[in-house]
This record gives structure tokens, C-alpha cells and sequence, in this order.
């Protein structure tokens, strides 16, 4: 059976359909989930309810979009929504911009032997040292408080507008762009103190 | 004001300036600062970098991870137990 026999099937009510449908797709949307919530437990526990939505939305489901596209928004959505009812909303230390480098008494800065790009050092990974970066970034998005990961999370993995993060989580665009600096810089930090082989 | 802003100015802004939603005037001193500042210039860099670095980084897990079948088998246990009433 196709796509298209499969989403028709799991629209009349054939479970085993749905299953055969939502399959393959169950990595990306799980993926999504976790970056939001950061929280395995809690992202099986979204991801339950996002598949729940995508069985009861199935039958307005329009050819117009990819099935995935289309179910990854559902799940994205249904991360958010927990996000609000459920998450444990860290803003511990959420003001302190650090990461920016150490200046002297007239703002400018002390680092030039370390400020060499990170990212361009990033690009000639070989497969073990991409492994141990992407645990860093890992633990780098884990310990950002919640709602700076979340806003890093829709604006740099998930590519929304700044306009419609601000509409979605009901905050001004300047905030948003605020807590996206804010995550941003710490994170670079994180990796950049990796690629250096400095303690972070 | 000074006409070049700060190490410290500018790297707090470097979003603003990046998402085009600075004056046209601050804009400009941010312009003037990154072009002869290679510290700030390089700051600025790996910010523009890092959401290419972290989608590269973090692509979906292959295969799924077992949460993922779990969520999957209570979903069509709640759903078959809804057609079962």
C-alpha cells in the first residue's frame, strides 16, 4: 500500500494503516518533540498525544502538503502545547548575558588569541569529533532554560519566523529576539569552548 | 554617542542587527565596528554559522528510539480502546 492507500485507510479507522502510516516518519517527529521539551519522558508522553491528533485531524488532512510536513507541524505543536501545561520552566540565571567575552574597563575586548571562528574549525570534524560536538550541543541546549531553548529550538533547528514565534508563545518580537541572542551566545560559547579544547 | 560602539555594545546586538531590526543609525555604527574589529567580526560569524552547525548536528535518530514505538503502541491502544466502546 502507498502513502496515499495508507493516509485514506487510517482515515476510515484502520489503526493497523495508521501505524504503517506514521512508521516511518517516528524518528523526525520524536526528534522535534525533544529538541522543544528536552525531556525523553516527556517527549514519549507529547509525541502520544501529537499521533492521537494526527489520527483525529487525518480525515481534513489536505494532498496539498507532504504527510510528514504536515504531521511534523501537528507534533511541533503538540510539544509546545505540553510545553505550556507541563514543562518545568526553568529562567534560573535567564537575564545573565554571559558568554560574550571578557572586556576591559572601556567594553572592548581581551580574547583576540581566542577569537578565531569556531564554526569554520566545526566544518573539518572527522565522524568521532562530530559525535562528541553534537553531545556538547546537546548538553549546551539541556542546560539553556526553557524558554530560551524553546525560542533557539523554533527559530535555528525548526526555521519559524521571529514574528511567529512571538505570535505563537504571546511575546513581543524584541523579547524573542532578546531570549534568541541570549541562547544563541551561550551556546556558541559552549561549542566554541569545545572546538578549543578550553573547559565550558 | 560615540560614533564606534563597544566590544561589549556591539556583541549584545549582533541579533538585533543580524534580524535588520536596528536603526538605520545603529546599524551603521554596528557596520563601521565589525569592519575593523576581526574579534567581533569573527563573534558575529559563528553566530550567522550556528544554525547551519546545529541542524547538521542534530539530525532526526536512526532508527527510531524506543520512546518513540512506545508512544506509538499507547496511541493505538487508546484508539483501538476507543472503537472497542
Amino acid at each position: 500500500m502507498n502513502e496515499t492507500e495508507l493516509i485514506a485507510q487510517a482515515a476510515a479507522g484502520d489503526s493497523d494503516a495508521f501505524g504503517a502510516l506514521v512508521g516511518p516518519h517516528l524518528g523526525l517527529f520524536f526528534n522535534g518533540i525533544l529538541r522543544i521539551l528536552g525531556n525523553r519522558a516527556d517527549a514519549q508522553d507529547a509525541l502520544q498525544e501529537a499521533l492521537l491528533g494526527i489520527y483525529e485531524d487525518l480525515p481534513s488532512f489536505q494532498a496539498r502538503s507532504r504527510f510528514s510536513s504536515w504531521a511534523y507541524k501537528v507534533c511541533v505543536n503538540a510539544a509546545l502545547m505540553f510545553r505550556r501545561s507541563h514543562a518545568r520552566i526553568r529562567e534560573d540565571s535567564m537575564d545573565a548575558l554571559t558568554g560574550l567575552g571578557e572586556f576591559d574597563d572601556a567594553g572592548h575586548h581581551l580574547d583576540t588569541a581566542t577569537a578565531l571562528s569556531w564554526s569554520v574549525a566545526a566544518e573539518a570534524l572527522d565522524e568521532a569529533e562530530r559525535r562528541q560536538l553534537r553531545e556538547c550541543l546537546v548538553q549546551a541546549l539541556d542546560d539553556l532554560p526553557d524558554p530560551l531553548r524553546v525560542v533557539f529550538v523554533l527559530k535555528d533547528l525548526e526555521d519559524w519566523s521571529t514574528e511567529a514565534i512571538a505570535a505563537r508563545l504571546d511575546q513581543a518580537a524584541a523579547t524573542v529576539r532578546q531570549r534568541l541572542h541570549r541562547a544563541r551566545v551561550r551556546v556558541q560559547e559552549r561549542l566554541r569552548a569545545h572546538v578549543q579544547g578550553r573547559p565550558s | 554617542m560615540k560614533l564606534l560602539p563597544t566590544c561589549r555594545e556591539v556583541r549584545e546586538r549582533l541579533t538585533d542587527y543580524a534580524e535588520g531590526s536596528l536603526s538605520p543609525r545603529e546599524r551603521v555604527r554596528i557596520w563601521l565596528h565589525l569592519l575593523i574589529c576581526s574579534a567581533c567580526t569573527a563573534f558575529y560569524r559563528g553566530l550567522r554559522a550556528l544554525p547551519g552547525v546545529a541542524r547538521f548536528l542534530l539530525p532526526p535518530e536512526q532508527p527510531p528510539p524506543a520512546e518513540a514505538a512506545q508512544a506509538l503502541e499507547g496511541a493505538l491502544r487508546r484508539i483501538q480502546g476507543h472503537q472497542h466502546l
